[in-house]
């Protein structure tokens, strides 16, 4: 009751604020909107959490219901402020899911969950080409298309389709406080799915760019590698400076993990690195190699994390395009459901190609479900490069995007209470390895 | 040598009640658009909204120590209040004779300048100064503690002037700052005890924080009085908000004090209005606090008036908040008084320095 009423106050608040701003107070919105959407988005995930709903869904909610497609209490400025936190939020989550990465622990896990990965993905991506092939007609992607053209148009929308969201499934379980072997499986394979992305992002693009006449860009691989390589040395070498500091400073930690972020972040964009692989990199680095004594830096990302989050998801929440579902909804829904067979008939093919035995492992296909920002970032990329059927896709996208973030988090949050995994965190429970893995 | 020890520990972040401005407005100036560079226009413009949570945060400290002192000192809360009225009114008089009398071709409104300038000088730092064992000297560095109510409702005051007073009426004005302050003190009473974990509560908190700066930023009033009243709220409500989030802003206060240190630092400007004003600021600002001081120690005759003075030189962060967040409102006009501010705060801050070796070295 106190909660509903602190939220009552607070939409009521922002509400009378936009009656009695004076003209050009949109320029000044950026910590009106953080706090709004701290408090209110937080509100909305305690509420669905009580409805036994991820919290991430009810911020994703928060920022839909009040953004500027439908309530616009959140308006356009507003919103675009808060994507400011986006590239901290998505390096934050990654170094937490490195965190959570104890290599000695995974190691003899380490090739079921690679054949789990590979089996999934490669399934997906087979299956998601024929029906593409197949339907292309009624798909509403430049039906014209014929030959190698229709090939390669078909196989990059087969990529873009096929991608998870490992900020989204890592949020999750840092915001469920989750630990067990569903956690570390699904973390493992949407980490493998993401770099298998890049790269077949990167071949499919230089295909299509073949297949309409341009020329292949030499340097793109040379610039993919860079990506990979690149971000996991530099994510090693900040990891190290940032566990020295944890060791000999150890001082003001919340404040000292959102500058390391932001500065990765920053770096990561003057680079041209991946900032996911390499906050991932770094807290691999911090987890394995110098662990800190104590509990300071967990703290701090309890601490840390969860605003971050919050924001994050209500931001993403706000620029979810409900117009683009209605313009092709059924589409949408019908490769939706298509895809979500593929993953979960993917992953029952992987789990027996591992050769794992009945468990947790069996329910790892519900968190894959999710997409989120990075597959946004590379279908506005070929809208770019393309925008004759470029923009069909990325409606596409965006369609199945707002599909999946609320579908996914929820799908992926009753698996890990099936499982028994919420709250693993808190009680100190080591994943015990024999659970999942049955053949020696 | 222990104020300078002092000061060491609070320049390492050791002792973070203590933020020298001699040490991270220079620091500012340096880093800042005229010499590196490194805090641009562009930075600065985007530390706009953190400055405005910075601001609602001192607004709180105030508004909780007001609130806690209400039922046990009131009559020093009277007192430290008329020493500042009476800064406020001797500086802004002050500055505002010589501005007509002497036609300095400063943009803005001289009266609303003067009166900004004012309720710069107005506020005391306490906590730069060194408690002595007598009760007169405890007494006044509770003073100095309590004197920041009169700079923030004035501050308010002189910003919807500045913003647009015949927008609502400036009694309006005031009631929605106070309104939209209760509201969110509110929020925070309904939120902070209920918090399931520390997460959460750090969420409520920053949360809370970022609309009391945020609201008020954008709808142009004063970020300091929505903080002051959602402080009083948090203190007076029947709950433990006010601990909660006094335990919570100690983590982080500190940072946000050097921020807007370095933030003013980096917006001070070569400007000839700024030299010019500098002297009056820096004198009348002195004259103010030893009137005031004296007019303080006749209304609570336990307060000795020269102990009182040297407790009231030292600037205080409230006066550089007051300075920055009219800029934020009035940049042109702004500029130049967070420029004569800012030096005049870090000369003062040499005054005190002075002021407290010399009974050392006689002792």
């Amino acid at each position: 009751m106190p909660s509903t009423a602190a939220l009552l106050l607070a939409v009521l608040l922002a509400w009378a604020l936009g009656r009695i701003a004076p003209a050009g107070a949109s320029v000044r919105v950026a910590a009106l909107a953080l706090g709004f959407a701290l408090v209110a988005a937080a509100l909305a995930g305690t509420l669905l959490e009580k409805l036994r709903l991820p919290r991430v869904t009810g911020y994703l909610l928060f920022g839909m219901l009040c953004g500027p497609y439908l309530a616009n209490i959140i308006t356009r400025p507003m919103a675009r402020e808060l994507q400011i936190i986006n590239g901290l939020a998505v390096t934050l989550i990654a170094f937490i899911a490195g965190l959570e990465m104890n290599l000695e622990r995974l190691a003899p896990r380490f090739r079921a969950m690679l054949r789990l990965g590979g089996t999934t993905m490669a399934l997906m991506y087979v299956a998601l080409f024929v029906l593409f092939w197949i339907t292309w007609p009624w798909l509403g992607i430049a039906p014209a298309l014929t030959g190698v053209q229709r090939f390669a148009v078909a196989a990059l929308l087969t990529t873009l389709v096929a991608s998870f969201s490992p900020t989204v499934t890592i949020a999750l379980i840092a915001e469920s406080r989750a630990a067990g072997p569903l956690s570390e499986l699904t973390l493992a394979v949407v980490v493998f799915a993401d770099l298998l992305l890049i790269l077949v992002f990167t071949v499919t693009m230089q295909g299509v760019r073949t297949a309409f006449g341009g020329e292949a860009e030499v340097g793109l691989l040379m610039s993919v590698m860079w990506e990979i390589f690149g971000s996991f040395a530099f994510g090693a070498a900040a990891g190290a400076l940032f566990a020295m500091y944890l060791k000999f400073i150890g001082r003001e930690v919340p404040l000292a993990l959102i500058a390391f972020c932001a500065t990765v972040t920053a770096a990561g964009d003057a680079l041209h690195l991946e900032p996911l692989l390499s906050a991932l990199a770094a807290g691999l680095v911090v987890e394995n190699i110098a662990p800190p004594r104590g509990d300071s830096l967990k703290l701090a990302v309890e601490h840390g994390a969860l605003p971050v989050l919050v924001i994050f998801f209500a931001a993403a929440g706000a620029s979810l395009q409900i117009d683009a579902l209605a313009t092709i909804g059924g589409v949408a829904v019908a490769v939706s459901l298509a895809r979500m067979l593929f993953i979960w008939s993917g992953a029952r093919l992987g789990i027996r190609a591992a050769g794992l035995g009945p468990g947790p492992s069996q329910m790892v296909w519900m968190g894959l479900v999710s997409q989120a920002g990075v597959t946004l970032g590379l279908t506005l990329i070929v809208a770019a490069e393309y925008p004759a059927w470029g923009v069909q896709i990325q409606t596409l996208m965006v369609s199945l995007i707002a599909l999946h973030q609320l579908i996914g988090p929820v799908l992926f949050r009753a698996a890990l209470a099936r499982a028994g995994e919420i709250g693993g965190m808190n009680q100190g429970v080591n994943p015990n390895p024999e659970s999942l893995i049955t053949n020696p | 040598m222990t104020w300078f020890a002092l000061r060491t520990r609070a320049a390492l972040g050791l002792a973070p009640t203590m933020v020298p401005v001699s040490l991270y407005v220079p620091l500012g100036f340096v880093l800042g658009p005229r010499v590196l560079n490194v805090l641009s226009y562009d930075v600065l413009a985007h530390l706009d909204g953190v400055v405005s949570v910075a601001l609602a945060t001192l607004g709180v400290f105030v508004g909780i120590a007001l609130a806690r002192q209400a039922r046990t000192s009131g009559r020093l809360i009277a007192a430290a209040s008329i020493e500042s009225a009476m800064t406020i009114v001797v500086v802004t008089s002050a500055i505002v004779v010589l501005l007509l009398q002497w036609q300095v071709p400063i943009s803005g409104e001289p009266g609303l300048i003067a009166l900004v300038l004012g309720t710069a000088a107005a506020a005391s730092s306490a906590g730069a100064a060194e408690a002595g064992v007598a009760l007169s000297d405890r007494l006044a560095l509770t003073v100095a503690d309590l004197d920041d109510l009169v700079p923030i409702l004035v501050g308010a005051i002189a910003l919807s002037l500045a913003a647009d007073g015949a927008r609502s009426g400036l009694g309006i004005a005031l009631a929605q700052t106070a309104g939209i302050g209760i509201v969110i003190g509110l929020i925070g009473w309904l939120l902070f005890e209920r918090a399931s974990g520390p997460g959460d509560r750090a969420v409520y908190v920053l949360g809370t924080l970022a609309m009391l700066g945020g609201a008020a930023a954008y709808v142009k009033y004063s970020p300091m009085l929505t903080g002051l009243v959602a402080g009083a709220v948090w203190r007076l409500a029947p709950s433990r908000a006010d601990e909660i989030i006094g335990a919570d802003l100690r983590k982080f206060h500190h940072p946000l004090l050097v921020l807007l240190l370095i933030d003013a630092g980096a917006q001070i400007g070569p400007y000839a209005e700024a030299i010019w004003l500098f002297a009056p600021f820096v004198v009348f600002r002195l004259t103010g606090k030893i009137v005031g001081g004296w007019a303080a120690a006749r209304l609570a005759p336990e307060l000795a008036a020269d102990a009182l003075g040297a407790y009231l030189f030292p600037p205080g962060v409230i006066g550089l908040a007051v300075a920055l967040n009219f800029q934020q409102i009035e940049a042109t006009s702004g500029a130049v008084i967070v420029s004569a501010v800012a030096a005049g705060a870090v000369a003062f801050e040499l005054i005190a320095t002075l002021a407290a070796q010399r009974p050392e070295r006689t002792a």
